[in-house]
């Protein structure tokens, strides 16, 4: 069994690739879910051997891709605290948080084997509670749409500057209103602890969504 | 006082501020994404008709 170390990868590379990847998948799904888009752009699809639904709509992809390029730079330096899917009404208001809380442990040594298969194990687990999550949730007022929030640190930010640029997605600082939600309940969905990364996921829901 | 003071002077504290950010960018709406839809479903049936 081959054991990796610190020195052989780049393990925050190997962490943000293995989250980015079931970020996208998350999003996708979390979009099908909660009905943000119509049905008819989803196909099923197999990830982490289980069945989840992917959008087709090219532009939808693109922009789901876009956003977590940007992101990778920050979570392989372990700056982003949370990345938060947030569903927002007509308004713009949230109505439903999915946030990921991330933080990577400090590593010390770990079989290959564990890294690939205890973790893909431990993913498949959060897209599985996706999936169900509908039957814990209030229905969402229609128009709804979604964006991305990451919560990182000011200094942080440099790290993503220059994949803003090359992918011409700038960011911004999100609103008071874009953050705020009123009387939200919480409903924690599932937590993972690896040697390689630790995760928890919960939603937000807004008391009244209508 | 002072030292609420210093902490809004030092650059090295207001760096290390917590932010939240998001993509300027909107992703496509659900109008949008529905016509694009139908559009391929006509063209789809159209392709099955030839």
């Amino acid at each position: 069994m081959t054991t990796l170390t610190r020195q052989d990868l780049n393990f925050g590379q190997v962490v943000a690739d293995i989250l980015c990847e079931f970020l996208e998948v998350a999003i996708h799904l979390i979009l099908y879910v909660r009905e943000v888009y119509p049905s008819g752009i989803f196909q099923k699809r197999k990830k982490y051997n289980v069945p989840v639904q992917m959008s087709c709509h090219p532009e939808l992809n693109q922009y789901i891709q876009d956003t977590l390029h940007c992101v990778k730079p920050l979570i392989e330096k372990n700056d982003a605290e949370k990345v938060a899917v947030v569903i927002m009404d007509k308004e713009h208001h949230p109505v439903e948080r999915f946030v990921f809380e991330i933080s990577q442990p400090p590593l010390l040594s770990i079989s290959a084997d564990t890294l690939l298969s205890h973790v893909e194990q431990l993913l498949r687990a959060f897209i599985l509670k996706i999936s169900v999550c509908d039957a814990i949730l209030n229905n969402n007022p229609p128009g709804c749409s979604f964006t991305v929030l990451v919560h990182t640190r000011d200094a942080a930010t440099r790290n993503m500057e220059k994949v803003q640029v090359i992918k011409d997605f700038p960011w911004i600082v999100a609103d008071e209103q874009e953050v705020h939600m009123q009387e939200p309940r919480l409903i924690p969905l599932k937590t993972m602890t690896s040697d390689i990364v630790k995760m928890q996921l919960y939603v937000e829901e807004r008391a009244q969504k209508t | 006082e002072a030292s609420k003071d210093h902490a809004e002077l030092d650059p090295s504290s207001a760096s290390d501020k917590k932010v939240i950010l998001l993509p300027c960018k909107n992703p496509p709406s659900r109008e949008r994404v529905q016509l694009w839809l139908e559009a391929r479903k006509q063209y789809e049936s159209l392709q099955k008709g030839l």
